[in-house]
């Protein structure tokens, strides 16, 4: 490789080093998360093969495990096999007794430890006192339930061992709920698309993006450049100064001075109380207060970008032609219709898809404000992920699951970019001749 | 319809730009604002037009006041120094616009676009966009625009500045022939003597924000007020000879040059301070005030030869002359001014 190739690599190391940590790990990492059902109760680690009554419970009605399989594993056994026999004979048991034992009741299994006690009253050299009938009784006693193998094989021999031949898909399907630590699974994406509460968050999702972006990103914005555009120039940069602030504010100070606005105590009640409305928490109020509020904390921080990529749009359009179209008649409505706004397509064009995949992935202004609340009236996809996978009220925290929301929505926004750039490429095929002299 | 301009004043911030001018364009008249770049002559067409106000002074088109009018209201074609074609609209889109903002029906704006294109020669370009023509194109397209609602008056900012040599030849008489086809009242802003001289009716010629002259060409070529319209009209410029009256006569220092005073001059005191105004084409060999003096310069124009000559005291006199002269630079020739040809002027630069 030449010199300038290597340098070319060590210019570039620096932001490929970036990407790899920052973008490509965190996206793999999802990507394979949302394979798995990991969570709080499988840890992170491995774990164990355990039938537990919520096994159980979970396979009734299983048609890959029969369900007196599933009886049997949930109850309690005694079992006269040769390792109860072996435990007998080194007992301090009368060996006629232990011989009998063997001969009348070897390989023979009762559905509980009283059944068998009775099978042994009725032995002839059985022991005097009914304590040690019971002892004897108990070293038979067989059970599954709540037991811990470390492999699948020991599960398996165990299950063989208690419950006699099980069939291979009945085994698998028995391991499988049975295992304690997190697997591989597709689950996550069957159950997400299958989630009403989802089907509602996408809904929200869909609105808030609509919503602020068409409110404040581009509309207000376009209408903040307008008219700063046809101020004195010293009252507009002012008025730009004044609506960059919420963007350069620090967001937790930024969305307290919205809470503090908003609840029992604040200013709005603070003014409306005295006009006879009566106080509440305007931010939690109801899902349209709800939502007024996480728009226009949103709004407010992203009309600022819009304002100054479309004010720059407006300056550039050279002076003559805002002169000639005066002097054509056009007045300052048709101005801004027939001259301003066809130069601002790219602009806003370019708005629109890059506030889109920016409002689709970040919550922290709802999280800060609403977090999601009240109910989950204003949970939005990004919030949901993060809310199952890594703090929620329940305390199981899905990782697996929070992850497939998560790629949902990288797919998502890749795929949108892809529209996107088609869009922009397509413009500049069709060359529609920029602003020029 | 007459424009009359009166004590025009025009300040951007602190600067004066434009003090107290007054200008008079008859009806049907192309009149040339002429001088340097920089002397104000955009933002007086600015301020005719409305896209500037007016600080001072009145502006009426006819008998109509229009100074507080907005450019929206006033009826003016402009054609811009950059044309200021609309980008985003096709030509046809372009040339159609004042009847479009003003809510002309589709039908009428089509059968007025297409006549305007016809008259300045561009129907086959209705489709394009302004990116896609060239500049003399543009040129039309923005003249089209600007007098497609029959404006009352035409005001053209530098529109030939843009265009090469062969092109501004063209159009120089294709402006003249629009303007007068449709009798339209028209201010011509140039920085070009040539233009202003070959296309308008009369001259206003301007400096730093005043007007120095108003004439007629041919008037403000023979009799310019002062030694700045004398030399801002000409090419070659126009000779400028420093003298002293002397008995009847006028001569430099070392008598290089002398020149009788005309009758009306004779009263002038001994040793008054005269400047000449020579032009080239009336210095030649076979004038009678003869002077001698070596060539240092020759520049063939092709069917003139540009002489330089230089006298005994420095003094440089510029001819032009016919091909046909025999002298070669360095030597030494006895030619000649025509004496009733000289300009006379004041110690202050005013022609006396
Ligand atoms: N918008 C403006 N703001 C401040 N000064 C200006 C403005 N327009 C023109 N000027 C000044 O006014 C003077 C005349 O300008 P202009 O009318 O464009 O000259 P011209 O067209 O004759 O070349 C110049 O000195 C120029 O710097
Ligand atoms: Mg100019």
């Amino acid at each position: 490789m030449t010199r300038q190739a290597w340098l070319g690599f060590g210019f570039l190391a620096p932001a490929t080093l970036f990407v790899v940590a920052f973008f490509l790990a965190p996206v793999v990492m999802t990507g394979f998360f949302a394979f798995t059902n990991m969570s709080t109760a499988t840890g992170i680690t491995g774990g164990t093969y355990r039938i537990t009554e919520g096994v159980i419970s979970r396979l009734a009605g299983s048609e890959d495990v029969p369900a007196p399989l599933i009886e049997a594993l949930g109850q309690q056994q005694s079992v006269v096999d040769p390792t109860g026999l072996a435990a007998l004979a080194q007992g301090d048991f009368d060996a006629a007794f232990v011989a009998e034992l063997e001969e009348e009741l070897g390989g023979r299994t009762f559905a509980s430890q009283r059944e068998l006690e009775g099978a042994i009253r009725d032995l002839d050299n059985r022991p005097r006192r009914v304590r040690d009938i019971k002892a004897a009784a108990e070293l038979f006693e067989r059970s599954v339930l709540n037991v811990d193998f470390a492999t699948q094989a020991d599960f398996a021999e165990a299950i063989q061992a208690y419950a006699g031949p099980v069939p291979d898909t009945a085994m698998t399907a028995l391991a499988r709920a049975a295992y304690t630590g997190w697997s591989m699974t597709t689950d996550n994406f069957s159950r997400l698309f299958n989630s009403p509460e989802l089907g509602t968050v996408a809904v929200n999702t869909v609105f808030y993006i609509f919503a602020t972006l068409t409110l404040f990103n581009t509309g207000f914005a376009l209408v903040l450049a307008i008219t700063t555009f046809y101020l004195p120039s010293r009252q507009a940069s002012f008025f730009r100064t004044v609506w960059l602030l919420p963007r350069i504010s620090p967001p937790v100070l930024y969305v307290l001075l919205w809470k503090w606005l908003a609840w029992d105590t604040g200013f709005l009640n603070a003014v409306l109380e005295p006009l006879g409305v009566a106080g509440r928490n305007w931010m939690f109020d109801s899902e349209t207060s709800a939502w007024t509020f996480v728009i226009l904390i949103n709004g407010f921080v992203g009309a600022s970008m819009g304002m100054i990529i479309l004010s720059s749009a407006i300056r550039a359009i050279p002076q003559p032609i805002l002169y000639a179209s005066a002097v054509d008649g056009a007045g300052r409505l048709q101005q801004i219709r027939h001259i301003i706004l066809p130069q601002l397509r790219w602009p806003l064009l370019f708005i629109t898809s890059y506030q889109t995949l920016s409002l689709l992935t970040s919550f922290e202004y709802i999280l800060l404000s609403t977090d999601g609340g009240p109910g989950s009236t204003t949970e939005v996809w990004a919030l949901a992920a993060y809310h199952t996978a890594l703090r929620n009220y329940a305390g199981n925290l899905q990782y697996g699951y929070g992850a497939a929301m998560a790629l949902v929505l990288v797919v998502f926004g890749i795929a949108m970019s892809f529209v996107y750039l088609r869009l922009f490429n397509f413009k500049a095929l069709v060359g529609r001749p920029r602003i020029e002299q | 319809m007459d424009i009359r301009i009166e004590n025009f004043t025009k300040r951007f911030d602190k600067t004066t730009v434009i003090e107290d001018l007054s200008l008079t364009v008859r009806d049907g008249e192309m009149m040339a604002l002429l001088g340097p770049s920089g002397c104000g002559k955009s933002t007086t067409l600015f301020a005719i037009c409305g896209v500037y106000t007016f600080d001072e002074g009145r502006l009426f088109f006819g008998e109509r006041d229009v100074t507080g009018l907005a450019s929206q209201k006033r009826n003016v074609g402009v054609v811009f120094q950059s044309f200021a074609l609309y980008p985003h609209l096709t030509v046809a889109q372009n040339i159609g616009f004042p009847l479009k903002v003003r809510g002309e029906s589709r039908a009428e704006i089509d059968r007025q676009v297409r006549s305007a294109a016809e008259m300045v020669r561009v129907p086959e370009l209705l489709d394009r966009r302004p990116g896609q023509l060239s500049g003399g194109q543009q040129q039309r397209v923005a003249l089209a625009r600007a007098l497609i609602r029959r404006p009352d008056v035409l005001l053209m900012d530098e529109p030939l500045a843009n265009l090469d040599a062969k092109l501004r030849l063209d159009m120089r008489t294709e402006i003249r022939r629009l303007q007068q086809e449709t009798g339209i009242t028209a201010i011509l802003v140039t920085h070009d003597q040539v233009e202003a001289m070959s296309m308008c009716d009369r001259i206003a010629i301007m400096r730093e924000g005043r007007i120095l002259q108003i004439a007629a060409p041919r008037d403000m070529y023979d009799r310019p007020d002062d030694t700045f319209v004398a030399g801002f009209l000409g090419n070659p410029p126009i000779n400028f000879v420093e003298t002293q009256v002397v008995d009847g006569h006028c001569r430099t220092q070392r008598d290089t040059v002398r020149v009788p005073l005309p009758e009306r001059l004779i009263g002038l005191p001994a040793g008054a301070k005269l400047t000449l105004g020579v032009r080239p084409e009336f210095v030649q060999p076979s004038h009678h005030t003869r002077f001698t003096g070596r060539i240092t310069f020759i520049e063939s124009q092709g069917r003139e030869d540009l002489f330089d000559l230089e006298l005994e005291d420095g003094t440089v006199l510029r001819s032009i002359q016919s091909v046909g002269a025999r002298v070669g630079v360095g030597d030494a020739v006895e030619w000649g001014i025509s004496p009733h040809d000289v300009l006379f002027f004041d110690d202050a630069g005013q022609r006396l």
